[in-house]
C-alpha cells in the first residue's frame, strides 16, 4: 500500500469512524502555534463531516427535520451516514436511502411510521425540482389521432412524475411546515390515500387522486394502453361511462403537463 | 497557457438568480458551483441558462478529488464536460485536495501531503483530467488545518511543482492563504513569492470565522481588512488577474456583495498602478 493511500485511508477512518488514533501519529504536533493542538485540528474536520451531511439531508427533508426536532435529526443522520456514506460525487444524492433507513429504524425507540412517509414524499419533491425539462403534450396533439384508433394509445410521462400513497395526513403535515403555519399532529388514515407529485414548468405540484384515476395513471405508466384503462375503471363504473371517463383523466392529465408523448402500436 | 483576465466576478448563488436577471448588475462574470447544475432539468439551469446569455462563466467543482488514490470519476468528468459546452466555460476549477478513497466521498477538501509521491499523483491525475475534458484546468489551494508527518516541502512549493508537472493553472485563494498562513504559522508574503505569476488565473476573495487559536474557511463573513491588504500584495506580484468574491453561507443581498466587489476594484486600481509605475 502506498504512502498516499494509506494516509488517505487513516484520515477517512478519523471522518466516518471518529477513530482518532489512527489517523493522529500522522498529523505534526505544532502546539507551539497558536497554541491549538492536534485533536483541535483533527476536530476541524471531524465536525465539517458531520455538520455538511446533516446540512445536505435537512435540505432535502426538511419537513423530517421538523418532525423530529434538532437533537433527534442530528442523531438519525449520524446513524444514517454511518449505515450509508456518501459515494455520490454529488450531496445531492446523499439521502437518497433514507427512506428505507427510516423504515428500519422504526423499531427503535426514536422512529415513527410517519417520519418514513414524510421521507418517501420529501424525496419525490426532490427528485420533481431537478427532473429532465421535456416538453409537455398540448390537447391538440391528442385531438389529431382519429377516435376510433384512441384504443391502442399509449403515454410517456413527464420525468417528474411519481406516484405514491399515503397513510398518513403526510402532505399536510408537510404543507403546514413549509408555511410555517400552527403545527398539526401527525394523524393516521382510515385508509391510504393516492397521491400525485410532479413539476409544472418550474414548480412542484401535487394532488390526491381518485381510487379509478391511481388506477389508470399507475397502469398507463406502467403501459397499459387507453382499452385497457378503459377495462379496469370498470371495476368502480359502468362499461358504458369509462371510456368518458378515462377521457377525463386524459385531459387532466394533459392540462397539468404529465405527459409529454402518446404512441400508437 | 495563460487566459487574459474576466475583471472582477461573483459567485452565482441562487439567492441572487432574480436580482441578477432583472438588474443586469455590473460583474464581469459569475463563478457556478459545477455540482449544483449536474442536474438533469428544473430551476437551476432554467436560471443557468439565462444567466449565460449575460454574462461570461466559469465553473468551480469540489469532486474531481485530484489528490484521490481513486481514480477519477469518468461519469463525473462526462457531466462536467457537458456543462462547459452548455454554459461556454472559460475555464474549469477544482481544488488540490482529496475529498474520498475507496468510493466513499467525504464532501470536503481533505489535505495532501507534500510529497514526491504526491506531486506525481496529483499531477498524473490532472493530466488525465485535462485530455479528457481537452482543456488546461485550474487547481486552487485549500484552506488546511493539520500538517502530515510526511511533508517534506512548503505547500507554494507543492503546488507549483504539481503545476509546473501537470501543465495546469492555479487558482490562487487569497483567503486561504491568509487562513492557513495563521494555521500553520507561516508568512503569507513568501507563499505569494513562491508561486509562479504566469500560471496563476483567478483569485478567490473570502471571509472566514476567526476562533480561539484557529480560522476556519466558512466563506460565510465579509473580507477583512488582512484579507484585502494580501490581496494588494497578490496585485504586486501577478498583475491582472481574474478575481471575485466567493460567499458561500449567510447570503446577504447581492448589493452587499458589490459593494465588496468595488473595495476589490479600488485595491486594484491602487496598487496595480503602483506596481507599474515602480
Amino acid at each position: 500500500m502506498s504512502d498516499l493511500y494509506r494516509l488517505q485511508k487513516n484520515m477517512m477512518a478519523w471522518l466516518t469512524e471518529k477513530n482518532e488514533a489512527i489517523v493522529k501519529p500522522d498529523i505534526v504536533d505544532t502546539g507551539e502555534v497558536n497554541k491549538v493542538s492536534v485533536e483541535q485540528r483533527l476536530a476541524v474536520y471531524g465536525n465539517a463531516y458531520g455538520y455538511r451531511l446533516i446540512d445536505a439531508l435537512s435540505d432535502n427533508y426538511p419537513a423530517v427535520h421538523t418532525l423530529m426536532g434538532d437533537d433527534d435529526f442530528y442523531e438519525m443522520t449520524y446513524a444514517y451516514m454511518a449505515a450509508h456514506p456518501s459515494s455520490h460525487f454529488s450531496l445531492r444524492y446523499f439521502g437518497h436511502k433514507l427512506e428505507e433507513f427510516l423504515s428500519e429504524y422504526e423499531k427503535s425507540e426514536k422512529g415513527l411510521p410517519i417520519y418514513t412517509e414524510m421521507a418517501r414524499f420529501e424525496w419525490s419533491l426532490r427528485n420533481a425540482f431537478d427532473a429532465k425539462n421535456t416538453k409537455p403534450l398540448t390537447l391538440e396533439s391528442l385531438q389529431e389521432i382519429p377516435v376510433e384508433r384512441w384504443g391502442e394509445l399509449k403515454f410517456q410521462f413527464h420525468p417528474s412524475v411519481s406516484r405514491v400513497d399515503l397513510e398518513w395526513n403526510t402532505p399536510q403535515l408537510w404543507a403546514a411546515i413549509d408555511e410555517g403555519a400552527d403545527p398539526i399532529a401527525p394523524e393516521k388514515l382510515e385508509h391510504p390515500y393516492a397521491w400525485l407529485l410532479w413539476r409544472k414548468e418550474l414548480l412542484n405540484y401535487y394532488r390526491s387522486l381518485d381510487i379509478d384515476e391511481a388506477y389508470s395513471l399507475d397502469a398507463a405508466i406502467q403501459g397499459s394502453d387507453f382499452s385497457s384503462l378503459c377495462e379496469g375503471v370498470c371495476e368502480w363504473i359502468d362499461e358504458e361511462h369509462a371510456p368518458a371517463r378515462v377521457a377525463g383523466f386524459l385531459s387532466q392529465w394533459i392540462n397539468d403537463e404529465l405527459l409529454v408523448e402518446i404512441k400508437l402500436d | 497557457m495563460k487566459l487574459p483576465s474576466l475583471g472582477f466576478g461573483l459567485g452565482l448563488r441562487k439567492e441572487h438568480y432574480n436580482a441578477i436577471i432583472e438588474t443586469s448588475p455590473e460583474v464581469d462574470w459569475f463563478e457556478i458551483l459545477t455540482e449544483n447544475y449536474l442536474v438533469d432539468g428544473g430551476k437551476p439551469l432554467h436560471f443557468l441558462d439565462q444567466i449565460c446569455e449575460k454574462y461570461p462563466v466559469v465553473m468551480h467543482g469540489v469532486s474531481m478529488s485530484l489528490g484521490s488514490h481513486d481514480p477519477l470519476d469518468m461519469d463525473y468528468l462526462a457531466q462536467v464536460k457537458a456543462l462547459a459546452k452548455r454554459t461556454d466555460a472559460k475555464w474549469v476549477s477544482d481544488h488540490m485536495c482529496f475529498t474520498g478513497v475507496d468510493g466513499t466521498n467525504a464532501h470536503d477538501l481533505l489535505p495532501l501531503p507534500y510529497t514526491e509521491e504526491a506531486i506525481k499523483h496529483v499531477s498524473n491525475k490532472i493530466k488525465q483530467a485535462q485530455d479528457f475534458l481537452d482543456r488546461q484546468i485550474l487547481v486552487e489551494n485549500a484552506s488546511t488545518y493539520v500538517t502530515y508527518k510526511q511533508s517534506h516541502m512548503s505547500e507554494w512549493e507543492f503546488t507549483t511543482a504539481v503545476a509546473e508537472e501537470s501543465d495546469s493553472l492555479i487558482l490562487l485563494d487569497v483567503n486561504n492563504i491568509y487562513v492557513s498562513a495563521y494555521n500553520h504559522g507561516f508568512d503569507p508574503l513568501e507563499y505569494l513569492d513562491g508561486i509562479p505569476a504566469e500560471r496563476v488565473q483567478q483569485h478567490h476573495i473570502a471571509g472566514h470565522s476567526q476562533y480561539d487559536g484557529y480560522i476556519i474557511d466558512t466563506h460565510d463573513h465579509e473580507v477583512v481588512d488582512g484579507v484585502w491588504d494580501l490581496y494588494a500584495e497578490a496585485i504586486k506580484r501577478y498583475g491582472e488577474v481574474s478575481v471575485m468574491i466567493e460567499r458561500d453561507d449567510n447570503i446577504p443581498e447581492l448589493s452587499e456583495l458589490l459593494a465588496e466587489l468595488q473595495i476589490a476594484r479600488d485595491v486594484f486600481a491602487t496598487n496595480y498602478a503602483g506596481a507599474r509605475n515602480v
